[in-house]
């Protein structure tokens, strides 16, 4: 079985050898063992709650228990700028007009902006290649959601993540060559490395603090503003899905866009259900198909814990489950679970939900699945 | 021989075909168009006779004569105020040290900022000549001459005064340092922003550039290169102002990046150099040529003349010199060496 819950002391092994295997362009994680086993530290006092709300740092590890393995992580940063300042360029527009001379033209401008100060970041999502698929990687990244919602006096109303931008297969990046590189004597993958060791503060202060015209910049760099990595569209495509927007904003090294949303209404939290724990004592099947699967979390702060089920079992009140999804989630009958879809065309078998007491909840379920 | 005298409104097409002789050249404050020549024209007459209106400031234009013909071969002016009482605009360019403690690096940034700094200092403009005679005495005596203004007027200029020379521009007529900034703020060339200022304002065209500084790394190599560097054809001018007194300091045009020299007034050479004199007759034509002028407002003249024997303040030059400034014995002039 496949589970989520918070990162512990004993993932460092397999969170290093998943950073290694991950190269290059995961800046919040980079393989270096003293720094993943700060964040993990990090981590555990963030879930017992021994350091201060907007300082948590939360990681999650997917593990898979027959293997006792971690096999994925994903994170939740409380607050982003409070000890550094959080840098990123603000894509506007400077208009340049003139009756008198006919002239009206628009000039796209990259300001520099600590606009995200304060504000609650989804990252550093890993995912080793072994359990790429079946719905791993959208388990890892909508979990945070419902913890996000559940816990929401811990977080900003808003969330974002930054997507990583476009650089080559060498690592170099068109607009860092551009601009950054202009001020900042070093590589693109560099400087990212030093991000990911905590430095990018440091660097962004020797970035430019006046506006860039981009028409100024050369025509590689600018076509990169705001495009996001190939090996990163997909995580693109399901933030959009779940309601995360491009906000104007882009990362000051690659160009990579910010996209965000408000908690309430991201859409695995808004179509998400509370039903009542019921242990099965018959056995129940759970080898369905990704599709047929929904998620399942506990309601633990300190122990969090998600995995998947199939929609079927999802009762008008209850939701059956057998004893093993009860012993992972840390769950007896009669506890209160929360339940979302975990792809997105929804799952079939909800035959159960729409006989709900609750049909506004239920029908969320049925309008997705409609989709 | 050749005379600098005020401008008078019969110049008007002897001005215009000069100004049409000159290469594109959006920052020139001498015109090309019919109606803008006029204006200016009527403008320095009124400065020349004191009778401005409120809030004007002096704009003063002289041109070169050809006495024997009557032909107009060149033009200068005096702008009492850069900016004529509105911003005059140029970019600074200055630096940043972008440096971390912590990463211990260090980096110079160059940046272009926007400055007013030069509004209100005298400024000379709308020099215009005859190609045949760039780099002869007439050349010079244009040039110079309206120093010697200055000197007899010292009061109504400021004690620095400022000179825009004319950026890099390529055989084919495109400006550098304008096609890689302002260019993409107005969406026309060099040519087409040229005529808008000829109608309007430079300062009218300046506040539709970008009012935040600009990175010097940001430009294309070309436009790099062409910061604070005069156009080929400018280069006399440039060397004859270096010997003036004026120098390149860190201020440059906003549109094609050619230099603005400073100096002090008080400092310059023809200021320095020359001295009042009373006129007496030479009967031959022998001695060294120099600069002479007479005359205080739209009386002024001022030409290129031998000098026979000085005595205290007494010049003796020849009859023909006298006619040119309409002066005759006794009168006061003012005298420079080449």
């Amino acid at each position: 079985m496949l589970v989520i819950r918070p990162l512990l002391e004993s993932d460092l092994d397999d969170l290093y050898l998943m950073a290694q295997n991950a190269g290059k362009g995961l800046t919040t994680l980079p393989a270096d063992r003293d720094l993943l086993e700060r964040k993990i530290n990090h981590t555990r006092e963030t879930f017992n709650q021994r350091c201060a709300p907007e300082a948590g740092l939360y990681l999650f590890a997917l593990e898979d228990t027959e293997l006792k393995q971690c096999v994925g992580i994903s994170g939740i940063q409380a607050r982003v700028g409070l000890d550094e300042v959080f840098y990123n360029y603000r894509l506007s527009v400077t208009v340049n007009a003139s009756r008198e001379m006919g002239v009206h033209v628009r000039t796209p401008t990259l300001h520099l902006s600590n606009d995200m100060t304060d504000t609650s970041e989804i990252c550093s999502l890993l995912l080793s290649d072994s359990h790429r698929g079946g719905g791993n990687g959208l388990l890892l990244s909508r979990c945070r959601f419902l913890y996000l919602d559940s816990f929401r006096k811990h977080f900003s109303e808003k969330v974002f993540a930054e997507m990583r931008g476009v650089s080559d297969k060498q690592g170099r990046s068109p607009l860092w060559d551009a601009l950054g590189s202009q001020f900042f004597d070093m590589e693109f993958s560099e400087a990212d490395m030093l991000s990911g060791l905590g430095n990018k503060s440091f660097i962004a202060e020797l970035m430019p603090k006046y506006p860039i015209y981009v028409p100024m910049l050369p025509d590689a760099a600018r076509a990169v503003i705001g495009l996001v990595h190939d090996n990163t569209a997909p995580a693109l495509k399901m933030l959009q899905a779940e309601g995360f927007n491009f906000n104007g904003l882009v990362d000051i090294f690659d160009g990579g866009p910010v996209v965000e949303a408000f908690v309430h209404n991201i859409r695995t939290v808004r179509e998400s259900v509370h039903r009542h724990v019921l242990i099965s004592r018959k056995p129940v099947d759970l080898d369905v198909a990704t599709s047929e699967r929904v998620m399942i979390a506990n309601q633990s702060f300190r122990d969090f814990r998600v995995t998947t089920i199939p929609a079927h079992c999802i009762g008008p009140d209850t939701v059956t489950v057998p004893r093993e999804v009860a012993d992972v989630l840390l769950v007896e009958s009669g506890d209160q679970v929360r339940l979302a879809p975990l792809k997105d065309a929804g799952p079939q078998a909800l035959a159960a939900s729409e006989e709900s007491k609750e049909p506004g909840r239920a029908g969320r379920f049925h309008r997705d699945r409609a989709d | 021989m050749w005379l600098v005298r005020p401008v008078e409104a019969g110049d008007l097409q002897g001005v215009l075909s000069i100004s049409g002789e000159q290469g594109a050249r959006l920052s020139s404050t001498l015109p090309k168009q019919e109606e803008a020549v006029a204006a200016k024209i009527e403008h320095s007459i009124r400065s020349f006779a004191g009778k401005l209106r409120g809030g004007e400031s002096a704009r003063y234009l002289f041109v070169l004569e050809n006495t024997d013909t009557g032909a107009i071969h060149g033009a200068a002016g005096i702008d009492a105020k850069a900016g004529n009482g509105q911003p005059f605009y140029n970019y600074r360019r200055d630096a940043l040290i972008h440096a971390s403690h912590e990463l211990g690096v260090s980096r110079r940034v160059e940046v272009l900022y926007p400055s007013h700094a030069l509004t209100d200092m005298t400024q000379l403009c709308a020099f215009a000549i005859d190609p045949a005679l760039k780099g002869k005495a007439p050349f010079e005596l244009l040039a110079r001459a309206r120093l010697l203004f200055v000197a007899e007027n010292r009061e109504r200029f400021s004690s620095r005064m400022v000179v825009e020379i004319q950026g890099v521009q390529t055989a084919d007529g495109r400006v550098p340092f304008w096609d890689s900034l302002g260019r993409h703020f107005f969406n026309m060339d060099f040519d087409t922003a040229d005529k808008h200022s000829g109608l309007l304002s430079k300062t009218f065209i300046a506040e539709l550039m970008p009012p935040n500084p600009i990175y010097v790394t940001m430009l294309t190599a070309a436009a790099q290169e062409a910061l604070g560097r005069p156009h080929e054809l400018s280069v006399p001018s440039f060397e004859l102002l270096q010997q003036e007194g004026f120098q390149p300091g860190c201020y440059m045009d906003i549109f094609d990046a050619g230099p603005v020299l400073e100096a002090r007034t008080d400092s310059l050479r023809t200021v320095v150099t020359s001295h009042r004199s009373v006129l007496h007759a030479a009967h031959g034509e022998d001695g060294e040529t120099c600069l002479i002028s007479a005359g205080q407002d739209g009386d002024f003249r001022c030409t290129l003349t031998t000098l026979g024997e000085t005595l205290k303040n007494e010049v003796k030059v020849p009859v023909k010199t006298w006619q040119a400034l309409a002066r005759s014995a006794g009168d006061e002039v003012r005298i420079a060496p080449l």
